[in-house]
This record gives structure tokens, C-alpha cells and sequence, in this order.
């Protein structure tokens, strides 16, 4: 009796809690993404992009609860409701804009081709015939397809290991959002040094959290959240704590 | 010398993790083998007729990661089967170095996952050798499938009445010629089915080599996910595709096992 009775208990509060918790939104990051997203020493999700909607949250209103989910599925996961939002260093494409809904640009970035340390390039079509690696289903791999360049492009399952593999020797290049670029080059002590960034796309990409199509409630929330983020100051901290600018 | 050769198949049973063969007696036109193949055909026909967009567009994006799957399938092949022979009789060899280099083999290599063995290959490794996506590919399944297959033969040579040995050697074959000539005849009849089988199941593994930016059939439907964000539609193409082929490579399996076995036919 007194069994059924501590699990009614139990059962009672499980249910309670989750009605009377403030809201919490399950978000998905693809934490292979330096300095955007990473794993920590404890394997906690940390990075810029981490941060953000942890203050947009508490600016919003809304509880976060991060989690680490694979690149390759992660908009799988939003369209069928697995978690809320992803907040995974998303450039908002035409292409997803149609599949999903997007806050407002929160971030401006631009691809950047990394090369070995000590080589250059001066345009992307330079890259014509080489080995080309980027992650897969990223604007970098999109950016080398709608070049034109006849490149043989590689699509790794994380971009650290296509950066492992040209430093390994056996890939020429790699093409990948500007801050990741900068962090493998000067940042990460095994790979800095032995690769340097060669060129930097003229066209920016801004980054937007991503929502299952049609959750307006959950975009205005957002946008109400990066609003007050930047006017509170707090993305200046993040950003000055992240990508090291003023 | 074809004696007792009913009772040696009945000894061992095969247990493998590959498709199921069809049974080359089963006549019927209502199977397993039959509805399923019907079935994938017909919806993977459907599907690109009523729904041109996107079914057409995914399917006609995936034939050259087919080739690739299907040469990385050939290669392992070619290297994996000599690679299980060799093994096997490395494995009932009286010489205890090879047969305890043998063992060793394959206890270590059935340990460690293929999914494992690959990235060891292709990123570990890569300190010392350098060596492409599709080489580490076939190497890392030859080596894996080399030991299963390894044991599939030990298995199917074991299972050869000790009579047939002894009744070659009696009549002055020395052992080399008995293996060549008595033995490994008759066991190929009980160790090539399951060794096709092991095949199927080779080509199925290779969609593991994805990871290394290899573009097989898998990656290209990875990399079309990637753009357009069709899970289910992609997917569903890539499941249909795999099993098409291995329906049709278990059939051919089948034949074979049926052509070895004419003179056993009831």
C-alpha cells in the first residue's frame, strides 16, 4: 500500500513541477562548432551561441535547457518537436526559410577558406581541382557548390575533423564559417599554427535561431529576447568573452 | 569418397548476421523474398510517379554514391574472402605460431566494432600512413569481414568428415593436396552460402564509411538531407535502394547455393 502510495506521491510532483516551472524550452546545439558551441571539460555545452540564448531566455522569460544533438538531424528534430529551438550557428538560408521559421539575425558571419599554414589563394575559383572539405550540410559546402568551382569537395561529419584531415595532408582546403576558421587558427593548440585562414567571402551570412515553421509565439519571444540582449550590453560581454571584440 | 557427406552439412549450423537467404527449393511464387522484393520495387515506383518532387529528384541523385558503395563492396570482397581462407586455415592449422596468429586475429579484430576499426584506420592511423577515404574503407571492412569469415571457413572445413582426410591421405595425397584437392571442395558447397551472406552483410556495413567523407550511397543522401531538410522522403529512398540490392544480391546467393547442391537436390 504504502508502495502505491510514494509513486502516486512521485507521480503527482513529476507533473506538478512541470506545471508550475516557469516555461522551458528544449534547445538543440550541434556542439562541434568552435568558439560558437563546444563541449567543456565536463561536457557541458558552452560557446557564444550557448550564452546568447541563455540571456535571450532570461530576458524572455523562458527557461533553456541545452542539449547536444548532431549536426546531420538537428533540423529533423525541430520539424518533428523533439526540442524547441536550435541554436546551432544557423546562417538563415532561403533554402531553410522554407522548411523553417527563424528569429531575427543575431550574428553576421562570412566563409572563410582555410588552407595549410604558408599557402595562399586570391579567389575561390583558385581552389579549381583541389580537395575541398567543409561539415556536412553547412553554408560552407553551399557556398564551394553555388561557386561553381570545380572542386572534389569532402563533407566530414564535424569540421574539426576535416581540419585534422588537411592537416593530416589529405585535403587542400577547407571552407567554413569565419569565427570557427579564426578559433582553429589561433585558438586550438593542436591545430594553431599549422593552418591559416586565406580568404574571406565578400558575402555575409547571418546566423538566426531556428523554430518549427509556424511557432510565431516562440519567434516573437526570441526577438523580444535579442532586442533586450543587445540593448542591455550583455552581447557586447558575450562577444568580448567569445570572439575577443570590443 | 562422397560418402557421409548429408550427415557433415546437417553437424553445423551457421549463424550469421547477414540477410536471409531464400531457400532455392521454395518454388512458390508467394515468399518472403518475393512480397518483399515486389513490395520495395512497387513503392519506389509509386513513389517516384505520383511524387516526382522530390522522390525522382532524391533517387536520381544517388547513383554515383551506388558505384561507390558497390566498389568498396567488390574490393572488400576480393581482399576479405582470400583474407577468411587463409585465416580459417590459419585457425585448424597444426602449427601453433600461425594458428595462435590466426586466433589472436580474430579474437581482436570480432572485438572491436567496424564503426570503431574505420575511424582507427582513416584518423588514427593517419599519423603514420596516409591513405584515402575509399582505401581505408577497404581495408578496414577486409580486415573486419577477413575474420568472420575466417571462422565461417575453419567451420565449413571442420565440418569435413575426418574419413575423407584420411582416406585421401591413405591413398598417398599428401596434405597440401588433400586440403586442395579432397577437402576444400566439399566444404565450399557448406561455406559459400553463408559466406555470400557475409557479403550482403559487408555491403550493408558500408554505409559506415560515410564518417570519412567517402561519398557512398549514404552520404550523397546525407548531403541531399543537408540542402533540403527531406528526412523521411530521403531516407525512405535510401532504405528502399539498399534493400532492392541486397533482395537481389541474396537471390543470387541463392542460385549459387542451389547450382552447388544440384547432385543433393531432392
Amino acid at each position: 500500500m504504502l508502495r502505491y502510495l510514494l509513486s502516486a506521491i512521485m507521480a503527482l510532483t513529476l507533473v506538478s513541477s512541470q506545471v508550475w516551472a516557469a516555461e522551458t524550452y528544449v534547445v538543440a546545439s550541434d556542439c562541434t562548432w568552435p568558439p560558437m558551441e563546444l563541449l567543456d571539460a565536463n561536457k557541458q555545452p558552452v560557446g557564444f551561441d550557448i550564452d546568447f540564448i541563455r540571456a535571450v531566455g532570461k530576458a524572455a522569460g523562458f527557461e533553456v535547457d541545452v542539449r547536444n544533438i548532431a549536426w546531420d538531424g538537428i533540423f529533423g528534430g525541430v520539424a518533428t518537436g523533439q526540442y524547441d529551438i536550435v541554436a546551432a550557428a544557423t546562417t538563415i538560408t532561403e533554402e531553410r526559410k522554407k522548411q523553417f521559421d527563424f528569429s531575427d539575425p543575431y550574428y553576421e558571419v562570412a566563409q572563410a577558406v582555410v588552407l595549410p599554414a604558408g599557402k595562399s589563394i586570391k579567389a575561390l575559383a583558385d581552389l579549381k581541382g583541389l580537395k575541398v572539405g567543409g561539415q556536412i550540410g553547412t553554408t560552407g559546402i553551399f557556398v564551394m557548390r553555388k561557386s561553381g568551382v570545380n572542386v572534389d569537395l569532402k563533407e566530414y561529419d564535424d569540421v574539426g575533423l576535416a581540419i585534422q584531415d588537411m592537416i593530416n595532408g589529405r585535403l587542400d582546403a577547407v571552407v567554413c564559417d569565419d569565427p570557427v576558421a579564426l578559433y582553429y587558427v589561433n585558438k586550438k593548440t593542436d591545430t594553431a599554427g599549422k593552418i591559416n585562414i586565406a580568404l574571406v567571402t565578400e558575402e555575409k551570412e547571418y546566423y538566426g535561431f531556428t523554430v518549427k515553421k509556424g511557432r510565431k509565439d516562440l519567434v516573437e519571444k526570441l526577438n523580444r529576447g535579442i532586442k533586450e540582449v543587445r540593448a542591455s550590453g550583455e552581447e557586447a560581454r558575450l562577444l568580448e568573452k567569445w570572439m575577443g571584440k570590443k | 569418397m562422397e560418402d557421409k557427406k548429408e550427415g557433415s552439412k546437417a553437424n553445423i549450423v551457421m549463424v550469421t548476421d547477414g540477410a536471409s537467404i531464400p531457400d532455392p527449393r521454395e518454388w512458390r511464387l508467394i515468399n518472403a523474398w518475393s512480397i518483399a522484393l515486389a513490395g520495395a520495387v512497387c513503392a519506389l515506383c509509386m513513389l517516384c510517379v505520383l511524387w516526382p518532387e522530390p522522390y525522382l529528384r532524391i533517387l536520381l541523385y544517388l547513383p554515383d554514391g551506388v558505384l561507390i558503395t558497390f566498389k568498396i563492396t567488390l574490393l572488400a570482397i576480393c581482399c576479405a574472402v582470400p583474407l577468411g581462407l587463409i585465416t580459417g586455415l590459419g585457425r585448424i592449422s597444426r602449427n601453433r605460431c600461425i594458428n595462435l596468429l590466426a586466433s589472436t586475429y580474430v579474437e581482436v579484430i570480432r572485438g572491436i566494432p567496424l564503426l570503431v576499426q574505420i575511424f582507427y584506420i582513416y584518423y588514427a592511423l593517419s599519423r603514420f600512413v596516409q591513405v584515402s577515404g575509399i582505401t581505408s574503407a577497404v581495408v578496414a571492412i577486409s580486415f573486419c569481414y577477413g575474420a568472420y569469415m575466417g571462422e565461417v571457413f575453419r567451420a565449413g572445413i571442420s565440418a569435413i568428415n575426418k574419413g575423407q582426410t584420411e582416406a585421401a591421405r591413405s591413398l598417398g595425397f599428401n596434405r597440401y593436396q588433400t586440403m586442395r584437392l579432397v577437402v576444400l571442395p566439399q566444404a565450399m558447397r557448406t561455406i559459400l552460402p553463408p559466406v555470400g551472406n557475409e557479403c550482403i552483410a559487408m555491403l550493408k556495413d558500408t554505409s559506415l564509411v560515410s564518417i570519412m567523407a567517402v561519398p557512398d550511397i549514404m552520404q550523397r543522401a546525407r548531403s541531399f538531407v543537408g540542402t533540403t531538410y527531406l528526412y523521411f522522403e530521403t531516407y525512405t529512398m535510401v532504405a528502399l535502394l539498399y534493400l532492392i540490392i541486397t533482395l537481389l544480391l541474396s537471390k543470387a546467393v541463392s542460385i549459387m547455393e542451389s547450382r552447388l547442391n544440384y547432385y543433393d537436390a531432392k
